[in-house]
């Protein structure tokens, strides 16, 4: 971050007439706060309002129906001592976050490298390989990801040919999980698409200068590409991250919602939303999103607070 | 995207990056295969007889029908042509919000200094981290308040706030990715920071804000549960809700107008990221020229 | 808010719903009626025929809205919990003492012989939509639970169909010869419905128990619940059932996802309403049959369950004429033609005879039904308490998987459902 302060910096006649401390902090903070009047408008209109109240849910007995009961850290408590299916949906969100957002990153580069070089057809690549993230998590899907993944499903027909007889892999309680994580992958679009925008935003001299220095492809890529797309790696880290651990959908409509089977899908989101909808308990619902956003906020702060080692930002 | 590679070709090296080539060729073609397979799928489905789309694990549908299109469009008591003007209206107008709101808070955040910067970045990414299941009802009972319910208001005019965290961090990224010598240069020159966002910060990012927009559109699009809450007319329905109104998983479904109407409504968003792709490379070309 | 009105006069698609409400007679009647019901484009269809046929002799414009039984209760509890409720809630008999007892909807007593004209009416359909003594909801139909026969696959393997008479006790034999005779690769005789709670209810009905009671209690044993899960085991290992992960396939209830859509299994569990839409989806063609007996000539499993209701919302400014709607709804003899028995069969008796000769093959096999269930039939049990959704799934979905796939012994399975779905009633007492 640099020390340079716009408003300061670009009016240094004033300073011979001492201007007051007022007038200084407007000059010094007027041109941040002015940029950022939409979102401070929304945050403080629309956002932090339904946040603070979900805060106040958490700690009382809300039905839904009528008004909620204070309870004090009633629901907390339970989640920590008494709650079962709670370390189970952590557990799974945990594996789900350790191999999806990963793997669905290293896919997402590899393929953003390929499709950045000079090839014929590359645009329809492109839209093809981000069509999977356009279906999205839909019943269409779900059907189809039945049909793949079943014990007569289309993978094990093609595991047959090697004569590998496979399991029903979506509806194993050992390998369900792993269905959701093939699907997380598959639909690597998103950050695959923000990958290329970050290697076009890379300056072709740059490239252009290294190779009049003879450096290999290798080479650029490691010592060009690589440390600018730091932080469009640091982005997708930090986001997929999150999304990680709030994903729901997939499992909503894929595994019908209960984390069939045995709870082996029942990710945090899921019960969550259980809580809140199915047995109208929003109040510990509540409780077990602030829990969610501790812990979330936690990966991400040491995120940010690892990122001034290996992320490049521009000086 | 040509690089301008100025060495001499020995044929060893022409060998080697035609190997190279087709060898990505192959990846890509055996790639796109198992991204493409899904969407033939739908297709057979939605052309199938409707008896057949649950037990027939084949691809190939024994015979064609295009009854599906047909109460597919016409089925519902509002055409399907509504819901897609619906969602055309709100996708347009969330991108335009996102767009404008989201990039001036980035540029605070990655440009500007104020007493309080990181507090605020910190509460912006904290929005991204709660889960929207617990604000449901909260949002529900303001926009009541506000008698937005049934328009399209709470769907649109958050992103007129910059209510969405993720373009805000994703857009403060690329900012500080563009070199600092530009807008110093800019600031030497007398320019306020006004100037600087208009003149020198959009025109480098265009690749991220056709990115943002292709986002936008995709997943406004997409969005089934905001407008599920909020919208209850049929007429207000947007193009996913109105596919759900075909189907109950305990009755009676329109299962072939599901499929058909799938097909159709992925048409608008390939269309549009086709055209907007092309955007993203040519934004980028000039790029690298102005540097 | 002007943008919404010019929309809504520009997009206003059924021209006659305008029409209707300009020329309606200046009585004190309701312009406008909000109503919101789960269901697919079926069931859609035929809600929107009554209301416009409404709308065209009353005058009252009824807005329908309506979403997936899955989208629908986050959707109606969001809009309630927002103080924005619907005048007219589909109600589902899982979840009326939930809305009951927490003031959502409103007793409908003081209509009752007024607006609403009951006499004519199921008195066990009238008693279902009682929570406390007061009506809270009026049945739109009665159906019963049923097993579905793919009679297709039956006839090729060469195996007669279930009779009313057949015993779970009999379903190895049955099983055998279907085994040895089915040319369908991958299909067994029956699914495995220990995860299924009107299959459990069923059961414990025949051996003289229940699932509850009247004041929110378990009304069965440990035995009872380790018999149900041995049941299962003791067919599962004979060949009768689907492999347990064929059966986790279908892991939401969906039609499209039960062993017999997906053409594992010659047999599943349904309600019996639910025939038409199975059809829809099913190539072969289906039929429909009680469930099997515990024991020879036991009896009183089943009863007429009210398939959905109609309750008023506790907020509504209009509930007397929300009771005139539904009163023209259950009781209109061109409303129940357009209604038919998709909701399940009518409960006012006129209606019934009078849509009877009209019906297509499913939907009078469905009434035949209901209606024959003869030694079959038992009493209403009290409406489920508000825990009920939670024990139902996940608690046995989740117990009976663990001993499908082996993690549990029935016994433990058992016992552990008995505990657990006792620890979830008291939880829901506070």
């Amino acid at each position: 971050m640099t020390a340079h302060s716009i408003g300061v910096e670009s009016r240094p006649i004033e300073r011979a007439v001492t201007p007051s401390l007022w007038r200084r902090l407007w000059d010094a903070n007027a041109p941040g706060y002015l940029f950022l009047i939409p979102w401070l408008i929304g945050f403080f209109g629309l956002t932090i309002g339904p946040i603070l109240s979900s805060l106040f849910l958490s700690f009382t007995n809300f039905d839904l129906l009528t008004p909620p009961d204070w309870v004090g850290f009633a629901n907390y408590q339970r989640i920590f001592t008494a709650d079962p299916k709670f370390a189970q949906s952590m557990r799974v969100t945990l594996l789900f976050v350790a191999f999806s957002v990963p793997l669905k990153l290293a896919f997402a580069l590899c393929i953003a490298l390929l499709l950045n070089r000079g090839m014929r057809g590359l645009p329809v690549y492109r839209a093809i390989f981000y069509l999977p993230s356009l279906l999205g998590a839909s019943v269409a899907i779900a059907v189809l990801w039945r049909q793949l993944f079943a014990g007569d499903g289309v993978v094990n027909d093609f595991l047959a040919l090697f004569g590998i007889e496979g399991p029903s892999w979506i509806s194993n309680p050992r390998t369900s999980l792993w269905t959701l994580i093939v699907l997380a992958i598959w639909q690597f679009g998103s950050p695959m698409i923000i990958f290329l925008a970050g290697l076009r935003q890379i300056p072709q001299d740059m490239y252009e200068a290294a190779s009049l220095d003879g450096a290999s492809k290798w080479r650029q890529f490691w010592k060009i590409s690589l440390p600018l797309l730091t932080p469009v790696i640091f982005f997708n880290a930090v986001i997929q991250t999150i999304e990680g651990f709030k994903s729901f959908t997939p499992a909503f409509i894929i595994s019908g919602g209960n984390g069939s089977p045995v709870n082996s899908t029942l990710f945090y989101t899921l019960y969550l939303y259980q809580e809140a909808f199915a047995f109208f308990r929003m109040g510990y619902a509540s409780a077990l999103a602030w829990i969610l956003l501790a812990i979330v906020a936690f990966f991400t702060a040491f995120s940010f607070l690892t990122s001034r080692f290996w992320v490049h930002y521009e000086q | 995207m040509h690089l301008t590679v100025v060495t001499d070709q020995t044929p060893g090296k022409i060998w080697r990056k035609r190997i190279f080539s087709v060898a990505a060729h192959i990846i890509l073609i055996g790639g796109s295969i198992l991204m493409l397979y899904p969407l033939l799928w739908m297709l057979s489905a939605s052309l199938r007889p409707e008896n057949e789309i649950f037990s027939s694990s084949s691809i190939f549908p024994s015979s064609i029908t295009f009854d599906a299109y047909v109460t597919g469009w016409n089925g519902l008591r509002v055409h399907f042509s509504t819901f897609f003007i619906n969602s055309f209206i709100v996708s347009t107008a969330c991108i335009a919000g996102n767009l404008i709101t989201c990039s001036l808070a980035a540029f605070a955040f990655a440009r500007l200094e104020f007493w309080g910067r990181p507090f605020w970045f910190a509460m912006m990414l904290g929005t991204l981290m709660l889960p929207y299941q617990v604000t449901l009802i909260p949002q529900y009972v303001l926009f009541h308040n506000l008698h937005w319910i049934n328009t399209f208001l709470p769907l649109i005019v958050p992103k007129f706030l910059a209510a969405d965290a993720f373009f805000i961090f994703l857009m403060v990224q690329f900012f500080r990715g563009i070199p600092r010598e530009l807008d110093e240069a800019a600031q030497m020159d007398g320019c306020s920071p006004w100037r600087i966002y208009w003149k020198v910060m959009l025109p480098l990012s265009v690749p991220v804000l056709v990115t943002a927009a292709i986002f936008t559109f995709i997943w406004t699009w997409d969005d089934f549960f905001g407008p599920l809450i909020y919208l209850s007319d049929m007429r207000t329905y947007t193009v996913q809700l109105g596919l759900r109104s075909f189907v109950d998983s305990t009755a009676e479904s329109n299962w072939g107008g599901l499929f058909a109407m799938s097909i159709l409504t992925l048409v608008p968003v390939f269309v549009f990221f086709l055209f907007f792709q092309r955007l993203l490379i040519e934004g980028i070309a000039t790029t690298g020229m102005k540097r | 808010m002007t943008f919404r009105v010019d929309r809504r006069q520009f997009l206003m698609g059924s021209t006659a719903l305008l029409a209707a409400g300009a020329m309606s007679p200046a009585m004190a009647q309701a312009e406008r009626m909000r109503l919101i019901f789960w269901g697919g484009q079926a069931r859609a269809d035929r809600t929107y025929g009554v209301t416009d046929l409404y709308a065209k002799q009353f005058g009252t414009v009824i807005e329908g809205d309506f979403a997936a039984f899955g989208d629908y209760w986050p959707k109606l509890a969001t809009q309630i919990a927002g103080g924005n409720s619907p005048d007219l809630i589909q109600m589902d008999y899982r979840y009326i003492v939930e809305y009951a007892t927490r003031n959502s909807i409103a007793p409908i007593d003081e209509f009752v012989g007024k607006e609403l004209d009951l006499s004519d009416f199921a008195p066990d359909q009238l008693e279902g939509g009682k929570v406390n003594g007061k009506l809270y909801g009026i049945s739109l139909g009665a159906n019963s639970a049923a097993n579905l026969l793919n009679v297709a696959a039956f006839e090729e393997a060469g195996v007669e169909l279930p009779t009313s008479a057949t015993s779970y006790a009999d379903l190895p034999a049955m099983a055998e010869k279907f085994n040895s005779g089915n040319k369908r690769p991958g299909m067994k005789l029956w699914s495995d419905n220990s995860f299924h709670e009107p299959g459990l209810e069923n059961f414990l009905r025949q051996r003289g128990k229940a699932l509850y009671t009247a004041d929110a209690q378990l009304a069965f044993d440990v035995e009872d619940a380790v018999a149900w899960f041995q049941l299962w085991a003791d067919l599962r290992a004979a060949g009768v059932t689907v492999s347990p992960e064929d059966q986790a396939l279908d892991a939401n209830d969906a039609i499209e996802s039960t062993m017999i859509t997906l053409g594992k299994a010659a047999s599943t569990y349904a309600h019996s309403n639910q025939l038409v839409g199975f059809q829809a989806a099913n190539k072969d063609p289906l039929t429909l049959i009680n469930y099997p007996r515990v024991a020879a000539g036991s009896g009183g499993g089943h009863y007429r369950k009210p398939s959905m209701f109609f309750s008023i919302g506790a907020t509504s400014p209009i509930k007397a004429d929300v009771a005139k709607f539904i009163n023209f709804f259950i009781g209109n003899a061109e409303a129940g033609a357009i209604l038919g028995v998709e909701r399940g069969i009518p409960c006012d008796a006129s209606t019934r005879e009078a849509i009877a000769p009209g019906l297509d093959a499913q939907s009078q096999a469905a009434l035949s039904y209901v209606s024959n269930l003869g030694d079959l039939l038992g009493p209403l049990p009290p409406p489920p308490p508000s825990a009920a959704g939670e024990i139902s799934n996940p608690l046995l979905r989740t117990k009976s998987q663990e001993v499908s796939f082996g993690q549990l012994t029935p016994e433990q399975g058992g016992q552990q459902f008995y505990d657990e779905a006792a620890a979830i009633l008291a939880r829901a007492k506070g």
